[in-house]
């Protein structure tokens, strides 16, 4: 048992030490935005005196609240789209097997492939099309159409690790697709839901370039446009721009530290035996 | 209350609250055009005006920096001749540089708006301490490797000060220096690249040269040792000779407010004339938008002695006047004791837009030679002589590009 | 007959929202793009019809292209197995359950929630050869750190240590999720054995996780070969064009010079590189990757 112990004391000094090298960076970017704005490129990681007026002009600066409601409005939708319909699109290339499945599979790689400098703005003339540009839907609407290769990719990786005798048993029990999918796949894949709706929150949040080209309004704008509006100034205001980058990453780290609850559970909570 | 008509103004900046001086006063200055301005990140910028002009929705008035004809070429601006002509607009007012970047082909696509005027920046209290006379900065290229020799002190071995740093700062010193001596880079028609002329020759063969004293791997060291604000090479007194537009007074003010400072004009080359380059940001209205008539109004508004005065004095970062009349005005000049070198360099300036038709790939390929000379993998000949080759390969694809259009596309006029 | 049928329909039900999807979002960029390929196109004019002269004048007249390729892969050689090993071996340290594992889980992730344009002004300042902190610390232990970013032979190392920090946290949680997704009762199994961790690793980790390690390679290489924030937000692709990586040669052409049927050429090319990677991955995936799942096998 003391074994055990020591074993446990040992991984966290490692974990500890680890920590120190991914903190460090985080701690300069807070540090600096409590300098003063003459300080910010000085050698010295400490601010001569502690001070919070960056943050107050960071509210001065940009419409704050109005952006994190658009912000938070935007990820909302977007995380709710990508884990309902990728883990609609991972169940079908993953758990049923139908003629043309391998064929299309192909098809979403290799949508992952083209780089976006080229298909941005064909897209862009779709949007423009649909008459829905300098609204929400184009960073909205496409999150729902099987959010991307890489997360449908994710969701069949990890449906494809359910037994398949689990799957059998429930047709054989007249369980339809859609209730297997409801009732077995998704409460033995909380873990990859989390981590699809953790990434999806973070690219949304940080996305600068989507708001940018289709949201024209200022009143529409959403944060991470705003910080790429302060960075993007002739002479940014480094430590405002430390500011806020401090305050966009907060409810990420808040959230990723409540959400982890869901990486504790997979297979061995359910209590489900092969 | 009549309504009024609604002009929409897309500029590049950063900031809520900051709606540009020329917007409020044009508001309150007449009650039948309100123009609303919106402002849009540097990054991407350029992005965000091509899709709104492919949207087919764009502002009225747009304001950027890139060359006009990269614009005017590919038929996204609204040819202004018609109006300039009807109105009698007089075009004189403006910088000649400046006023020539604005047309493409004999035609004009937009009016200057703001610009920066560069000259010499000098540290008097360095240039006494290293036995040099702090009244006379040096007038030419040749003295730039003199004063940098006896300036520039070592520690150790590794440099704690430069006299001068050609690298240093937003404009190329071997274009100025290739300017002097009268480069034209591109003959008169605009089809054939001269990168290889002896005067652009010679200016970079100037830059290695002012090179032998140093390593270019010492100099990067060096130079990654300055910040911005205070930490900047010449306010952080690193760097005695250094060239930049005025609105650098101000940050000097802001920073280091003590620092003794002289302001020269642009090191000439030989006896010849001291020469400058400078480009302006611009007004113009995109191709689609829906309120012409009252978006020249307010462009003309923009421009006029008044406004630019207003807007130049006003401004925390001063940004310089396109205006002539503006520029020579007492009250301007007033401003500083240095303003009126800035306004005499700014009738010695060259336009920075080369060969507009590939302007990107035309500076990316000489920023590339000069690279490839400073660090020895070329001699300048060879490095200018590729350059040449891949600009001359990419213009004539956009040429013949260029005529394809012509002949199907029409330019939207005022 | 009638079980595959239904389940045809089933399988299309489900994929439907990717199809319509596909077929909204998807297809039409793609099909354009091959056209823009053969095209002068500058995005505000009409396209130019010019057979295949842009992949001609790249594969045989551009320097800049080989260029670009090298870099690349370099990157993308160098790169794809430092993270994937990093990430796995911190997923699997975090995956105990230990007191205080969830504050460094979180701690682990934070670089990458950083915003690009803030990461890389950190990164400026980390790697300054004067007074940055890597070369500080390097310098602490008597060693004399290079030039990073503006030294042509460090350039793209700099890059990958990066990028390489700034992933490691978001790939890691993939693989934490993979981890916690193998049935305890296996482990259990090797224990009895009196298997160590090595043969729970071999035996038991490794081959629940391959699915997952599989898509992760794939990915990785796709995402690298598209490799473009970095460099594009810290070095413009210098010194000496060292870190011009595919995509950023890309993007130059696409927005700084408004050649799009150029820059579509560039893509094409990397989409049928990219291609020919990726079926040779799920070729040899069949020899090491296990689905515990009935349809994969």
């Amino acid at each position: 048992m003391s074994g055990r112990r020591h074993q446990d004391y040992l991984i966290v000094g490692v974990m500890a030490a680890i920590a120190l090298f991914f903190l460090l960076p985080f701690v300069w970017i807070l540090l600096t935005s409590l300098k003063p704005e003459a300080e910010v490129f000085s050698r010295s990681l400490w601010p001569s005196a502690l001070q919070f007026d960056n943050y107050a002009r960071l509210l001065d600066k940009m419409p704050f609240w109005q952006y994190l409601r658009n912000s938070v409005l935007i990820t909302a939708i977007s995380v709710l789209g990508v884990v309902l319909s990728s883990s609609l699109v991972g169940y079908a290339f993953g758990c049923i097997e139908w003629r043309g499945r391998n064929f299309l599979f192909y098809f979403v790689i290799a949508t992952m492939m083209l780089p976006m400098q080229v298909t941005m703005i064909p897209i862009f003339v779709i949007f423009k099309e649909l008459g829905w540009l300098n609204t929400f839907k184009p960073l909205t609407v496409p999150m729902f159409l099987g959010g991307g290769a890489f997360n449908i990719f994710l969701m069949r990786q990890f449906f494809m690790t359910v037994p398949a005798s689990l799957l059998d048993a429930a047709r054989i029990d007249g369980c339809s697709e859609l209730g297997i999918w409801w009732r077995v796949v998704l409460p033995l894949a909380r873990p990859a839901l989390a981590t699809v709706a953790i990434l999806t929150f973070m690219f949304t949040w940080n996305d600068f370039l989507t708001p940018l080209i289709y949201l024209s309004d200022q009143a529409k704008g959403t944060l991470a446009l705003g910080l790429g509006q302060l960075a993007g100034q002739q002479q940014p205001e480094w430590a405002v721009l430390m500011a806020a980058s401090v305050l966009m990453m907060l409810p990420v780290i808040v959230l990723f530290f409540l959400f982890q609850k869901y990486f504790i559970q997979g297979f061995t909570m359910s209590g489900i035996k092969e | 209350m009549a309504r009024r008509r609604v002009v929409k103004y897309w500029f590049v900046a950063g900031v809520k609250d900051n709606i540009p001086l020329c917007v409020q006063l044009f508001n309150a200055a007449q009650e039948s055009i309100r123009v609303v301005s919106t402002p849009i990140p540097w990054n991407e910028h350029e992005k965000k005006v091509l899709t709104a002009i492919l949207s087919g929705d764009p502002p009225d008035v747009v304001n950027l920096v890139t060359p006009v004809p990269k614009w005017a070429a590919r038929k996204a601006l609204v040819a202004l001749d018609p109006a300039i002509t009807r109105d009698h607009f007089d075009t004189t007012r403006f910088f000649p540089s400046l006023w020539q970047e604005m047309s493409y082909r004999g035609r004009t696509y937009a009016l200057p708006a703001y610009t920066g005027s560069y000259a010499l920046f000098y540290n008097r209290r360095l240039l006494r301490e290293a036995g040099l006379d702090p009244d006379r900065p040096p007038a030419n290229w040749q003295e730039i490797q003199d004063y940098s020799r006896r300036l520039t002190r070592r520690e150790n071995g590794r440099i704690v000060r430069m006299g001068f740093i050609p690298q240093y700062g937003t404009i190329e010193t071997p274009l100025i220096i290739a300017f002097e001596q009268g480069a034209r880079f591109i003959d008169p028609a605009g089809t054939r690249v001269q990168l290889t002329a002896p005067e652009v020759v010679s200016a970079l063969q100037w830059e290695r040269d002012f090179f032998d004293l140093y390593t270019v791997e010492e100099v990067s060291a060096f130079m990654g040792g300055f910040g911005y604000g205070n930490q900047q090479g010449f306010i952080a007194e690193k760097v005695a000779l250094f060239i930049n537009d005025n609105s650098f007074i101000d940050q000097i003010a802001r920073y280091h407010p003590e620092l003794d400072y002289g302001v020269a004009m642009i090191p000439a080359w030989g006896e010849g004339p001291s020469a400058s380059s400078a480009g302006s940001w611009w007004l113009a209205i995109p191709r689609g938008a829906k309120n012409r008539e009252d978006a020249w109004t307010f462009m003309k508004f923009v421009v006029s002695r008044e406004t630019q005065l207003a807007e130049s004095m006003s401004r925390d970062e001063t940004l310089f006047p396109v205006n002539r009349f503006a520029a020579n005005d007492s009250d301007f000049l007033g401003m500083h004791r240095y303003m009126a070198i800035f306004s005499r360099q700014m009738e010695q300036t060259r336009s920075k837009s080369i060969v507009p038709l590939v302007h990107d790939i035309f500076w990316r390929e000489f920023s590339l030679a000069r690279e490839r000379s400073l660090r020895g993998v070329m001699s300048p000949e060879q490095a200018l002589g590729q350059a040449e080759r891949t600009i001359q390969a990419f213009l004539d694809r956009a040429l013949e590009y260029d005529r394809y259009v012509d002949a199907r596309m029409e330019t939207t006029e005022f | 007959m009638r079980a595959l049928n239904k389940n045809t329909v089933w399988g299309y039900l489900f994929a439907s929202p990717w199809i319509v999807g596909f077929l909204l979002f998807g297809l039409y960029p793609i099909l354009v793009s091959f056209w823009y390929s053969l095209c002068q196109y500058d995005v505000l004019r009409i396209p130019q019809y010019i057979g295949l002269r842009n992949y001609r004048e790249l594969l045989f007249e551009d320097h800049y292209f080989y260029t670009a390729v090298w870099n690349t892969l370099f990157y993308t050689l160098v790169r794809t197995p430092l993270v994937i090993v990093g990430s796995l071996l911190l997923a699997m340290l975090v995956s105990k359950a230990v007191r205080g594992v969830r504050l460094f889980r979180t701690i682990y992730f934070i670089p990458s929630i950083i915003s690009g344009v803030i990461l890389s002004v950190l990164w400026m300042w980390l790697l300054n050869p004067e007074y940055g902190l890597v070369n500080s610390t390097l310098q602490f232990f008597g060693l004399q750190g290079p030039l990073w970013l503006i030294d042509p032979r460090w350039s793209k190392p700099a890059i990958i240590l990066m990028s390489v920090w700034s992933l490691g946290g978001g790939r890691m949680l993939v693989f934490l999720a993979a981890i916690q997704n193998v049935p305890k009762h296996f482990y259990e199994a090797v224990e009895m054995d009196g298997g160590g961790w090595w043969a729970r690793f071999r035996h038991v980790t490794l081959p629940f996780i391959s699915p997952v390690l599989f898509l992760w390679f794939i990915f990785e290489i796709i995402g690298s070969l598209q490799v473009f924030v970095e460099a594009y937000v810290m070095t413009k692709g210098g010194p000496l064009n060292s870190t011009l990586f595919y995509n950023l040669y890309l993007y130059n052409k696409a927005f700084d010079d408004f050649d799009m049927g150029y820059a579509s050429a560039l893509a094409w090319l990397l989409f049928i590189l990219a291609g020919i990677i990726t079926l040779i991955q799920f070729r040899v995936s069949r020899k090491w990757v296990y689905y515990s799942g009935g349809v994969g096998k």
